[in-house]
Parts: C-alpha cells; structure tokens; sequence
C-alpha cells in the first residue's frame, strides 16, 4: 500500500447549497496539486496526496506537512488536519487522530481502532456484542465465520480491517469528479454517437432515458460505462465509471513494452482476490527477486477446501512499474486448470492474487 | 435523356441492392459477426427473441454471449450487461464490442430483473446474468417484455441454474479447450445451438473464442 497524507479539512466537508464549499475545494485541490501532481479530493473535505514523491522532493514529510497545511491556510483560510499512514482508509483515521503513522505500523495502528471505524452500525453492535471492541479482534475471524453470520458487504469490511482493501466502499465520492469538471467549465465529452446531421438519435435518447430509469432505481453509482485507456495489464487498461462522468479521451495508440498480449481476460477482478499457488510437494510458489519461479506450480487454493489442479502455466511475465514512486514489482502468470478454466494470477510481494478469469 | 434512349446504363449490382427497399423482417433481425453469421439459423438475432448461453463456470459463457453484440454494436446499437460483477472491458475491445454504447449494471443488489426490464426499453441488446436460479414468473415477465419491446435478451447461465423457460435460440457449451504456445493461444469451443422455428434442429458447432488476437473466428 501506499504511504499517504491525509489532509482533513472540516470547513470544506458540508456542501452548501451556493456552491461555495465546491468552488473553494477546487481551488484548494488546483494549490495542492502544484505541491504534488497526483493529490486527489477523495470527498469534500478530505485531500488525499502520495507522500513518498513530494517528500523525497521537498526534504522530508515534516516539509511537505508543513508547506500542506500552509497551503491550505492560505487558500482557504482553515485550519486542517493532517495525518500519514498507509493506504486510504487508514490515512483518513490517521487525520482524524492528528497522527502521523510510523512507517511499517500502519497495520498496529489499524487493528487498535474501534470497530465503528468500518462505518457499519449493525456490524459494529453485533461485534461489540460479541466482545470484539477493535478492527484488529475482528479481523482474527475466519473469513468464513464471518460470511456464515453477515451479509457480503461485511465480508468486504473484512477484507478492510485485514489490510487487503485499501479504501470503505463508500469513502470515494464518485460522482464529484464530474461536478468539479463542471465547475472548471469542461464540456462534457460523453462519447456519444452522433446522428446524421450531428445530433443524438433516436436510440441514444431511449438509452439515456432508460439509463436514467435505473439510475433513479439503483443509485447514481449503480449504472457504469467503460472507456480504455493505455496500461500494460487488462486491469489497468480498462476504466468503468459511473455513467454521465466526464471521460477523458486518451490516444490507446501509444506502445506498452511488456503488455500482457490478448486474448484478455473475460471477467476482470476490480478486486483481486487473494489465491495460493502451490507446487507438487505442497509448498507455496515464490517468486524470486529476478522473476523466475521458485518451482513449478501444481494446485491452485481458491480458498481453504477449493484446491484445483494446475495442468498448465505460462509466465511468469514481470512487471516493474513506477519504481521511482511506487516501486510496484509484479508477475503474472496464465493458469489453465484442470476442468478447463483459464486464469489470468499475479505475484505481488509475496502473496498471489487471482486477477483474471477467461470466461 | 436515358429514359427515352432504347439502351439503358446497367446499373452495379451491389448499386440495386442497396436501392431496394428493405424488407420489415429484415429490419427486425439484428445482425451477428463472425462465425455465427454462418451457424446461426436466418444468420442473425430476431428482435423479441430471448438467447440463453448455457456454459459451466469459467468455460466461456460469458465470451460467447459478447462475441453476440460485436456485429449490432458495430452498427450503433445500444447494450446492456446486467449482472456481470467485473466485466473484461478490454476482452469486450478485442472482440469489437463498441464500448461507448454499452451500459452496464454491475451490481444490480438483488434487483437484476427490475433493472433489467428498466434497460429493456432502452438498448437493443441485453446481457443479463442472473445471480441465481431464476423464477418462473420473473422469467416470464422478462421474457414478455422484451417481446413487446423488441429487444434481444441473452441470458448467461450454467446448468445448475438454467433458465426456466424454453428460449427461442440455445448456445450449449459441451467442451472447451485452450491451445496454448508459450501462452494462452486460442480456445475451441464446441457449441450445440438449438432453438424453436427455424432453429429447431439442433446443430453443433465447434468455433475458436477467443483467438490469438482476442476475438472469435471460425475454425
């Protein structure tokens, strides 16, 4: 995960009806970006930065700290709070708390949060019920344990209090990247067809009214539109956002050395699932520091009780990206198992993830 | 002056072809890429029919029913995919599906057939995967509906979970085999399309989907 700093600032988080909070969150987010070009504004009030870049940059987090909150007092005349911790969900906690995570115990700070943290009422009175008063008590439980007694979305929860998700379902403000295009009067480029004489036809007006239709049932968020943009793997390729946000147009032309070739995987995890690959003695597969496989792989453990056998595998294919910020290294691995199913695996810090299915 | 000279210009063939006027039931078909056009009985999809895709888990249900839109998609009809947790948008580029004229419906949280019958109005083409088994009145009110609308629903399901209603057009996959060099080359699939009308007997198939450049051709 990412080291990040999270600024919090409590004036700019109600959305007043003139507009003004999202004019002086513009102009907050255009100052923060001229300190590092990928500051993000995750919802109104919360300002979300890379640290590692800026830092590296500016001599140290307590420069970039300091010259953040200076920012944002001499935009907005507010006081903020600043917090450092890895990954979103912890970063936001992190400027709640006016704390600035060590590195490397983000995971003790997490697990010493109360379990309301995860925003979920229900399950934060069941587990306090049950005697488990922090992240860290509910994220001992077996993943199975806690798919038998809550629903889906608390199993997602789950997967936050351990550390495999990075961000709440609902932490992102999804539809105020459009609002903000608005604001700076971008037009929005909804790639749409053309009639004959350059309006919409008659089929584009009964999608959008149907689209409307299920918005008004689901949520804005609901109801998605794909684009793609340049990457080297089919999960970076591919962008769905909600539907009526601006999408930016992107030459797809430019090359990728080093991209995953098609065919593409079907079904595309947005949120890989964490796999095991084991090789014919039982033993995990490791991926060595030059990308070669520890051994050959033989089973594939879905979960504890689904282990599937492994008839054939091509890779691995390594990936070094962004390694002056990020120092992402991965490998991907085809997998074609026993019934037939192809699967798309990545390698990444130790740990397998199954990305996609060629369904 | 032709009209009154004895010898007329012949006209290109192609040229008459595209003057005539189009017949209704050909308007009502939508048009299939690649190798169905060849397999598929009227070499195209009838507006109101229902297409059910019947594949088990991961051997390429969901791609055979993509590889249905390319032909429409490709010429500015609307699609829907419903029910599709996370769709392979750059798998549905390669195979020629036109992105900007597909909505999808992720997770329709136990309200796939209503927002289904909601898009129904508004695309040409519907993808629908539904999470479980589906009921008997709700498939029959799906099914009603995109009568009426003159949609195409193409329903993906396994045999667990098949669909209760008899469809008008079947795509059964009975086996599937990679081909595989140093990575994964191309997928045959053996397919049995069986249907009512003209589809009615049954024929099998076997096609590649997807191949070395992620889309679906004939063997």
């Amino acid at each position: 995960m990412e080291r990040l700093l999270a600024l919090w600032v409590e004036a700019l988080a109600i959305d007043e009806a003139d507009g003004s909070t999202l004019r002086d969150s513009l102009a907050l987010l255009e100052a923060l970006s001229l300190l590092c070009p990928f500051t993000e504004l995750v919802r109104l009030g919360l300002y979300v930065l890379p640290l590692r870049g800026p830092s590296r940059f500016f001599g140290g987090e307590e420069a970039v700290m300091k010259m953040a909150s200076e920012t944002v007092r001499d935009v907005t005349g507010h006081e903020t709070l600043l917090g450092v911790a890895d990954g979103l969900f912890c970063a936001e906690l992190a400027a709640r708390e006016q704390r600035v995570v060590a590195v490397g115990s983000t995971d003790h700070f997490r697990r010493a949060q109360p379990i309301e943290v995860l925003g979920s009422k229900d399950l934060a009175t069941t587990c306090r019920r049950l005697g488990l008063y922090t992240v860290g008590s509910f994220a001992d439980l077996e993943s199975a344990r806690v798919g038998e007694r809550f629903s889906t979305y608390a199993l997602e929860l789950h997967r936050v209090a351990r550390g495999e998700l990075d961000e709440l379902n609902g932490q992102r403000d999804l539809r105020l990247a459009s609002r903000l295009g608005h604001l700076r009067g971008e037009r929005e480029t909804r790639n749409e067809q053309l009639g004959l004489f350059g309006e919409r036809g008659a089929s584009d007006e009964r999608a959008f009214a149907a689209a409307h239709r299920v918005r008004r049932r689901l949520g804005a968020d609901a109801l998605l539109v794909a684009s793609l943009r340049g990457g080297r793997v089919p999960e970076d390729r591919a962008t769905l956002v909600p539907w009526g946000s601006p999408i930016v147009e992107e030459k797809i032309g430019a090359p990728w050395p080093g991209r995953i070739r098609s065919p593409s995987p079907a079904t595309t995890l947005a949120h890989p699932v964490a796999v095991r690959l084991h090789d014919e003695h039982d033993l995990p597969v490791l991926l060595s520091a030059r990308g070669l496989l520890s051994a050959e792989p033989a089973t594939l453990l879905l979960t504890h009780y689904a282990r599937r056998t492994v008839c054939w595998y091509a890779g691995p294919w390594p990936l070094v990206e962004r390694w002056w910020v990020l120092g992402r290294r991965r490998a991907y691995v085809q997998v074609v198992l026993a019934l037939g199913e192809a699967v798309l695996l990545v390698a990444e810090s130790g740990r397998w993830w199954l990305v996609g299915i060629y369904d | 002056m032709f009209a009154f000279s004895p010898i007329r210009p012949v006209l290109p063939r192609d040229l008459v072809t595209s003057l005539r006027p189009h017949t209704l039931a050909k308007s009502r078909v939508l048009p299939l890429g690649e190798p169905w056009k060849a397999l598929v009985p009227g070499g195209g999809l009838r507006r109101g029919s229902t297409v059910v895709v019947e594949a088990p888990a991961g051997q390429g249900g969901f791609s055979l029913a993509l590889s249905l839109l390319t032909a429409s998609s490709a010429e500015g009809h609307w699609a829907g995919v419903v029910g599709v947790d996370d769709p392979g948008v750059v798998a549905m580029a390669e195979l020629g599906v036109d992105l900007r004229r597909v909505l999808f419906v992720p997770r329709p949280r136990g309200e796939w057939a209503e927002s289904a019958s909601d898009l129904l109005d508004g695309v040409d083409v519907l993808i629908v995967r539904p999470p479980s088994r589906a009921a008997h009145g709700v498939a029959r009110k799906l099914m009603d509906r995109v009568r009426e609308r003159g949609t195409v629903l193409i329903v993906v399901s396994e045999p667990g979970a098949a669909w209760p209603l008899p469809p008008d057009l079947s795509f059964v996959i009975t086996e599937s085999r990679w081909v595989t060099s140093s990575r994964l080359d191309a997928r045959y699939l053996r397919v049995r399309i069986a249907g009512r009308g003209e589809a009615g007997r049954a024929s099998e198939h076997v096609v590649v989907l997807p191949n070395r450049r992620g889309q679906a051709a004939a063997t």
